[in-house]
């Protein structure tokens, strides 16, 4: 197995280094309380830890680098690479840091709690974003998104474009995990509500483009003629109904959820009736705004909830713009922006 | 097989004993074919051959480069991961090197051809077991792909990306006529070229091989190199498909080949094995995840049927093969 003990070999190399990062940052703040106290507010240094570098995130972290500028932080950034145990070693290397307070986007939610101990013992705060700890109770805040608000948007654009009266089919996502059981959910309220509306049937595709047009492709022969919409949990599932229907030579309304790049263009071009934006620029900014508030010792809420804001093709462009087009003019409005969020509690506002 | 050694003592009974034991697969075929359409009248339509079709071909070209492979008594763990490789190559180049499409698609497709040479010459030339080597690659090409993407899925692709899967032939869209085209060509190159006998040899006892003049080792890598080459195609077409480069592309993809061509008859100690075989192994596959889709039975439920099923496949093929001898 030479491949693994090359990994091993790695991460080796890997903790060596962090270890000579840790030396060389203690030797430099050993250095700046020997020196003279600087003219300038020192910036406050909250440190990050997040899953992957996924889409979402390099997004976010786009949205982080841009509010902390404008507000003198200084960010401590790492990627824990898919993995728990990085994740840990991450936590603990920066509570050695003492940094004013760390962001974790958790690579697992039944994870890190010896870490979040070892904060609390330093008085360090942690804050949750996009994705929740088990031990929720160690954590000073979080800025999570509401997928059961997602779902249920999803359905209610569905049902309107629909006329609450017709036959649906929903793909899931991968069955048991926690944004399909919430965005399932939310869907499931609003058919609670819309008793016109029969789902023939409902399965997952497990996110795939692949998966969900196969399938797709399947339902629609098992119920010929009688599919009046499509649901999906993610855009990507969407894109693979819009490829099935193609194929078919059928037009058949499809909603998702997310606003991914392709997700966007297919609301604007009408292949889909709508989706709803989960933006890492405005979601993970905020996590950081948040995050120093707490560090300057000002009161915060214990959960901010980021409700996706409704794609429609009305809105498409504008969005359009924030997320793929223009982000530059974005990104200069973003610190103000997310300011203001904070104060009036929708985060999730772009305008 | 020795079926002509068999004493012809009852004529009859036997005529219809060697019939099924060399259809096996053909009459399983058949029962499951008769239950969907009497279940549902649809199944049994064009519309949903094609859709059979459409999902069976990027599995049908991993599992024609699996079944070569399998008959020099190796496995190619690697092609799912070399599926996604080779569609974020392809993909990013269409996206950020140039608008001709047919030059992306030659970049993934060679992407695949590399990994699998990679394979070959560490097999043949370093006779490391295949298992392990391409067990690595298998981990190693999937974290080039997240790599490639930076962790993420390529979105943006031109539109014109769209046109090599979804051009249509007769009525046929492209990848579909690729997989007939493997299925000709290598069934041919099986029982026809010397190429074809030296890939049963090579399985079938290495050492006796080499005696008889068999250049193995390139053997080895000429069939990893090819198992590489159609994974790369079936990236691009998946890829060109659903218009876009997902790192996770094809994960998985390399037990639903294995179980293709193990269903077909091949052992997997090697030198046994065809490509009608593999045909008919797929096609009971995508019939039953098709025809599963159809009836609307639940995923989960559809993984234990798919899974029984399977394996008293290859029992009763087994059984009527011990009792042959």
């Amino acid at each position: 197995m030479v491949g693994f003990e090359k990994q091993e070999r790695e991460v080796k190399m890997l903790r060596k280094k962090s270890l000579a990062a840790l030396v060389a940052v203690t030797t430099a703040m050993g250095l700046g309380v020997a020196g003279i106290a600087p003219a300038q507010a020192a910036p406050i240094k909250i440190g990050v830890t997040v899953y992957d570098m996924s889409s979402f995130i390099t997004q976010g972290k786009e949205g982080m680098v841009a509010f902390a500028k404008k507000n003198n932080i200084k960010l401590l950034w790492n990627s824990a690479g898919g993995d728990v145990s990085t994740q840990a070693s991450q936590m603990e290397q920066m509570i050695r840091a003492k940094v004013k307070a760390i962001i974790i986007v958790p690579v697992q939610a039944d994870s890190l709690e010896p870490q979040l101990k070892a904060a609390k013992a330093a008085k360090i705060p942690v804050i949750a974003v996009n994705t929740t700890l088990k031990s929720s109770k160690l954590l000073t805040s979080g800025v999570l998104p509401d997928d059961v608000a997602a779902g249920a948007q999803e359905m209610t654009q569905m049902a309107t474009h629909l006329g609450g009266k017709g036959n649906i089919v929903i793909l899931q996502g991968p069955l048991g995990s926690s944004p399909e059981l919430d965005r399932t959910k939310g869907i499931e309220s609003v058919l609670a509500k819309n008793p016109g509306i029969k789902v023939l049937a409902k399965d997952t595709a497990n996110w795939g483009r692949a998966e969900a047009a196969n399938k797709v492709a399947n339902w629609l022969t098992s119920f010929k003629g009688q599919i009046d919409g499509i649901v999906a949990e993610n855009d990507d599932m969407g894109l693979g109904a819009v490829q099935a229907l193609k194929e078919a030579k059928l037009k058949i309304p499809v909603v998702g959820i997310d606003g991914i790049q392709d997700g966007l263009a297919a609301v604007k071009s009408g292949d889909f009736i709508g989706s709803s934006l989960q933006h890492g620029r405005v979601e993970l900014a905020a996590g950081l705004a948040v995050a120093l508030k707490v560090a300057k010792g000002e009161k915060v809420k214990k959960n901010y909830t980021y409700i996706m804001p409704a794609i429609t093709p009305a809105n498409v462009s504008s969005f359009e713009a924030n997320v793929v087009t223009n982000t530059a003019a974005f990104l200069k409005r973003l610190p103000e922006l997310i300011a203001k969020n904070l104060k009036s509690g929708n985060i999730a506002n772009e305008d | 097989m020795s079926i002509a050694s068999v004493p012809n003592t009852r004529w009859s009974n036997n005529n219809l004993k060697d019939l099924l034991l060399r259809n096996t697969m053909v009459f399983i075929l058949l029962i499951i074919f008769v239950f969907f359409t009497i279940k549902n009248s649809e199944f049994a339509t064009l519309g949903n051959f094609r859709a059979v079709l459409i999902a069976a071909a990027p599995f049908a070209l991993i599992a024609l480069g699996q079944t070569l492979v399998i008959l020099t008594g190796g496995i190619d763990l690697s092609v799912g991961s070399i599926i996604a490789v080779s569609a974020m190559s392809a993909a990013y180049v269409a996206v950020n090197k140039t608008e001709n499409i047919w030059i992306a698609a030659s970049v993934g497709i060679l992407v695949g051809t590399v990994a699998g040479l990679i394979n070959g010459l560490i097999i043949a030339i370093l006779d490391v077991p295949p298992f392990v080597t391409t067990l690595g690659m298998l981990a190693a090409a999937s974290g080039f792909a997240y790599f490639i993407g930076n962790g993420a899925p390529i979105n943006g692709l031109p539109e014109e990306w769209e046109r090599i899967a979804n051009t249509k032939f007769f009525g046929f869209q492209t990848p579909v006529l690729v997989m007939f085209l493997g299925f000709v060509i290598l069934a041919i190159v099986m029982k026809r070229t010397s190429f074809g006998l030296q890939i049963y040899a090579t399985g079938g006892n290495r050492s006796a091989a080499e005696i008889a003049g068999v250049n193995t080792r390139k053997i080895l890598i000429s069939v990893y190199v090819l198992s590489g080459f159609l994974a790369g195609l079936s990236g691009v077409i998946l890829s060109s498909r659903v218009i876009s480069g997902p790192p996770n592309l094809g994960s998985g993809y390399e037990l639903g080949a294995i179980a293709a061509v193990v269903i077909g008859g091949a052992s997997l100690s090697g030198g046994r094995g065809t490509i009608w075989g593999t045909f008919l192994g797929l096609l009971l596959i995508q019939t039953l995840n098709n025809g599963l889709d159809i009836l609307i039975v639940p995923a989960y439920w559809q993984k234990v049927i798919s899974g029984v099923l399977i394996v008293s496949a290859v029992t009763i093929d087994a059984i009527l093969m011990r009792r042959s001898r």
